[in-house]
């Protein structure tokens, strides 16, 4: 029970990573990338290889996780630049849901891209850590666990650092509170937007890499994990950071526990436990309740 | 006349089809086609017309195949079976949308997203029932003890869409699809005439599932086999990308949209490596070129064709009706507004703090005070958007403290929006007869079969609508989409809607904002109209020249209070009235310069 609870906030923190990039492009543009699952799975493989090209050069472990994710951001903050470029600039001023397709449109286009790459078979992402288990009384973590949990607090903790105290953070905070005020003060809230998607998508792609050891990679693994990282970021209330961290973990340890009982309880326990938060709190655990005014 | 020779050259034109083109390939994948068109025409009914999203019609597809199947296992007859299955998906999407009432945009998605998850896994999980991904295996569907080939399945299918196309296109031109669109334009302005918004958003998904479940019980029996591959999520996404790419909202926007859902993924299939990229390719351009969709980009490019109305007849200059030609002026009778110390917190900020006023009608009262002062949130209590944190409000001595908006405008107070809510895709006509809501007598069979009464009605609302817009001086616009009028017109258009509505008091809030100087006198002069037929009104604005001359009482406020009340004279040399609007003392100082 406790070794379910263990992994779930360790399971949990990777779809709240994931989920912050939905955040972040929400309050920025109104829209999202529904294809996030597929950028995740784009940011895992290229992970796999790289890492794998930097040990077989003989780069140190450590030094090639670092360097993997900082490479894997770049790459995915490129493609992130490219997504709202392509799919949803274009879509902005109709007030349409054009985008959630659009954006669908360029997920299956990767999907059908990295299937051609990496072919398509489930491709099995050893940790770079190695398989050793620390024992906590009871509880065993792995390497690649800890890694994970590190990695989860230090990146929410810049997150944080950037989005309330950088300038640039305050810049994309004030599009989000009023665009047009924004524009004003000299912010160009078409830049904020491309930034936005590219911090979402490098998160996308960082998520990539913590999660890949834990449910192994193929060109498919993203459709469910996108969904459940949008359901993580929902539960908590897609305007509030802090409430999609806690969305996120109570949906890793609500999923952990319940697989113990059955497999098929485990879908069914978080998408039961997103019915049931929406049904009360249709803006989610911490989401604000926003009156219209007319 | 024209609509029966289309639906019958398209019956002819089904029912040939297997002849014309003799391979049992190409009737099966027109099967295919018709049952997928189905679902997206339910969906576009949903997303298009009423403004509402789902990402899970693959879970109301597959209770609709799974329901009829098992029943028909359970040996209820096929067509029976076929019923039972449309009522659990209506029932379902009932359900769903009550589940889903108060989320909006993306909790929306969320919730029908869960839904079809769901769904998906219980097809893949209850293997007892459903036969899991192992499948269901059927006999073939028999109507009446015949029973139906691949051929003769075919024109059952056929059959099923043309009545299904028919009733749901009679659907968008009547009241019921006006409904929906308006609710899908501005739910608040829907509610403000009226509309009950919950059980309408209610309806509108219970009947897009009732269909999707159509077209997932045709497809069950297409191969007399199904498995649950065939619920998952991405052919939620399927449905979606019909209902857009072909044209949200336009009547013939699911033909094009199934055709590239359907037909085109057939084609690239034998491309089979490189179809997701290219399906993809297609679907991002056409959605980047076309972001109305096929129709409605080609309905652009065309120039939009006028709509024929039943009434055109009547635009012949009415422009000069009078007043008391408008009907509801008969109906008034004495009205009381009793407002007790009403309050309204947001988040511990006092907008409106403790504020009464009485108002014996019929009489125009004025509501003026600055930026700020609680107007507008006034207004929001009186029409039922807001309830009021504490206070009572009295209406001819009935509370209707707690009235929702449409139950306010039942009994008989109405508004327009300062933030023009009017329903814009829509022409002027259209959302001045959407205003009549409450005094529509047909039913929804009527609006569905177009049957007699429904006509009969339709022209009488017609020609009253015209009335009400020559009341306002906008009859010759009635054609127009509401969306290109300028702010004056609009504004004007708003206030007809409002009378549609035949209220005892109409509450105008900014009615002159951002008009022309030529469109304030006339707003002016409508408003002494509306004045001379005797309801009450309540006016909020700005412009004091129109306050002061139109209104018999000005009731003033200041930061949520009511500072004075009394005759336009002699609110204009009221003291605290004045600093409210100047300032304070050191202000009023400055500006007398002593």
């Amino acid at each position: 029970m406790l070794q379910a609870v263990v992994s779930g906030l360790i399971l949990g923190s990777i779809y709240a990573i994931i989920a912050q990039g939905y955040y972040i492009t929400y309050i920025t543009t109104r829209t999202l990338n529904f294809g996030q699952g597929d950028f995740l799975m784009v940011g895992a493989l290229l992970g796999l290889t790289s890492l794998g090209a930097m040990t077989a050069s003989g780069i140190h472990v450590y030094l090639a996780a670092v360097l993997t994710i900082l490479l894997i951001s770049a790459v995915m903050g490129v493609l992130g630049w490219g997504l709202e470029r392509a799919a949803i600039r274009p879509l902005q001023h109709f007030l349409s849901i054009g985008w959630i397709l659009s954006t669908v449109a360029v997920s299956i286009m990767l999907r059908n891209i990295a299937m051609l790459i990496w072919g398509r078979n489930v491709i099995p992402f050893p940790s770079p850590f190695g398989s050793d288990v620390y024992r906590i009384g009871e509880v065993g973590i792995t390497r690649h666990e800890l890694f994970v949990a590190i990695s989860a607090v230090v990146i929410m903790a810049c997150l944080f650092f950037f989005l309330n105290r950088s300038l640039l953070g305050k810049a994309l905070a004030a599009v989000a509170f009023n665009r047009d005020a924004a524009s004003l003060m000299g912010i160009n809230p078409q830049r904020m937007a491309v930034l936005a998607f590219a911090l979402s998508s490098a998160l996308a792609g960082i998520g990539g890499i913590l999660v890949g050891p834990i449910t192994n990679t193929a060109f498919f693994m993203g459709a469910t994990l996108g969904l459940k990282a949008f359901a993580a970021a929902i539960i908590g209330g897609l305007e509030n950071p802090l409430g999609i961290l806690i969305g996120g973990l109570l949906l890793g340890v609500i999923e952990q526990v319940f697989s113990l009982f059955n497999s098929a309880y485990k879908d069914a326990s978080a998408i039961v436990l997103i019915l049931i938060v929406l049904i009360f709190m249709p803006q989610g655990l911490l989401g604000k309740k926003v009156k219209e005014k007319f | 006349m024209r609509k029966w020779l289309i639906y019958a050259l398209l019956a002819i034109l089904l029912y040939a089809f297997p002849w014309l083109i003799p391979s049992s390939y190409f009737v099966h994948m027109a099967q295919g086609f018709l049952y997928t068109y189905i679902v997206v025409v339910g969906l576009n009914l949903l997303v298009g017309l009423s403004g509402q999203l789902s990402l899970g019609h693959a879970g109301f597809y597959a209770i609709g195949a799974y329901t009829t199947a098992l029943c028909t296992l359970a040996n209820v007859p096929f067509l029976l079976s076929l019923v039972i299955g449309m009522a659990a998906c209506a029932l379902t999407g009932a359900f769903v949308a009550m589940l889903s009432l108060r989320a909006k945009g993306p909790y929306l998605a969320m919730v029908t997203i869960a839904f079809g998850l769901l769904i998906e896994i219980v097809a893949n999980r209850w293997v007892d029932v459903t036969g899991g991904p192992a499948g269901l295996y059927l006999e073939e569907p028999s109507l009446f003890g015949f029973r139906l080939g691949v051929v003769e399945y075919y024109w059952f299918i056929a059959f099923i869409t043309l009545v299904i196309a028919a009733l749901v296109d009679n659907l968008f031109t009547s009241r019921i699809g006006r409904t929906f669109r308006a609710m899908g334009n501005s739910e608040v302005a829907a509610a403000t005439v009226g509309v009950n918004v919950r059980n309408w958003k209610v309806l509108a998904f219970s009947l897009s599932a009732l269909i999707a479940g159509v077209g997932g019980a045709l497809f069950a029996f297409q191969n007399a086999y199904f498995n649950s591959d065939s619920f998952t999520f991405d052919k939620s996404i399927l449905f979606l990308i019909g209902v857009i790419v072909g044209g949200a909202g336009t009547r013939l926007g699911p033909v094009i949209g199934t055709v590239i859902i359907f037909l085109l993924p057939q084609w690239v299939q034998s491309l089979y490596d490189y179809h997701l990229l290219i399906f993809g390719a297609i679907l991002l351009f056409s959605l980047i070129v076309l972001p109305d969709g096929i129709v409605g980009g080609f309905g652009r490019l065309m120039g939009r064709r006028k709509q024929l109305t039943t009434a055109h007849s009547v635009v012949e200059d009415t422009a000069e009706e009078k007043s008391d030609d408008v009907r509801w002026a008969a109906e008034r009778q004495e009205t009381v507004l009793d407002v007790e110390h009403v309050v309204m917190e947001f988040d511990g900020y006092r907008a409106v703090d403790d504020v009464s006023l009485e108002m014996k009608g019929p009489e125009v009262r004025g509501l003026i005070g600055p930026n700020g002062s609680g107007k507008s949130t006034m207004v929001n209590l009186l029409t039922g958007v807001y309830v009021p944190t504490a206070g009572r409000i009295r209406w001819n001595g009935r509370d209707v403290t707690s009235f929702a908006p449409h139950q306010m405008a039942a009994v008989g107070i109405t508004r327009t929006f300062q933030n023009l809510q009017l329903f814009g895709e829509m022409t002027v006509l259209q959302n001045v007869m959407v205003g009549f809501h409450l005094h529509y007598r047909t039913g929804f069979w009527a609006n569905l079969f177009h049957t007699a009464a429904f006509h009969r009605e339709e022209r009488q609302f017609a020609a009253e609508a015209l009335r009400l817009l020559a009341f306002v001086g906008m009859a010759e616009k009635a054609e127009e989409t509401a969306a290109n009028l300028s702010y004056g017109e609009q504004r004007l258009v708003e206030i007809a809607r409002a009378m549609a509505v035949r209220p005892q008091l109409l509450i105008l809030d900014e009615p002159a904002a951002g008009a022309s100087h030529y469109e304030v006198e006339k707003i002016t002069k409508v408003i002494r109209n509306l004045k001379d037929v005797g309801i009450s009104i309540i006016l909020v604005e700005h412009h004091m020249e129109i306050v002061m001359n139109v209104c018999d009482h000005i009731t003033v406020l200041d930061f949520g209070k009511k500072i004075a009340e009394g005759r336009p004279e002699e609110i204009q040399n009221h003291p605290q009235v004045i600093e409210a609007y100047l300032g304070g003392e050191e202000v009023s100082k400055l500006v007398v310069g002593t």
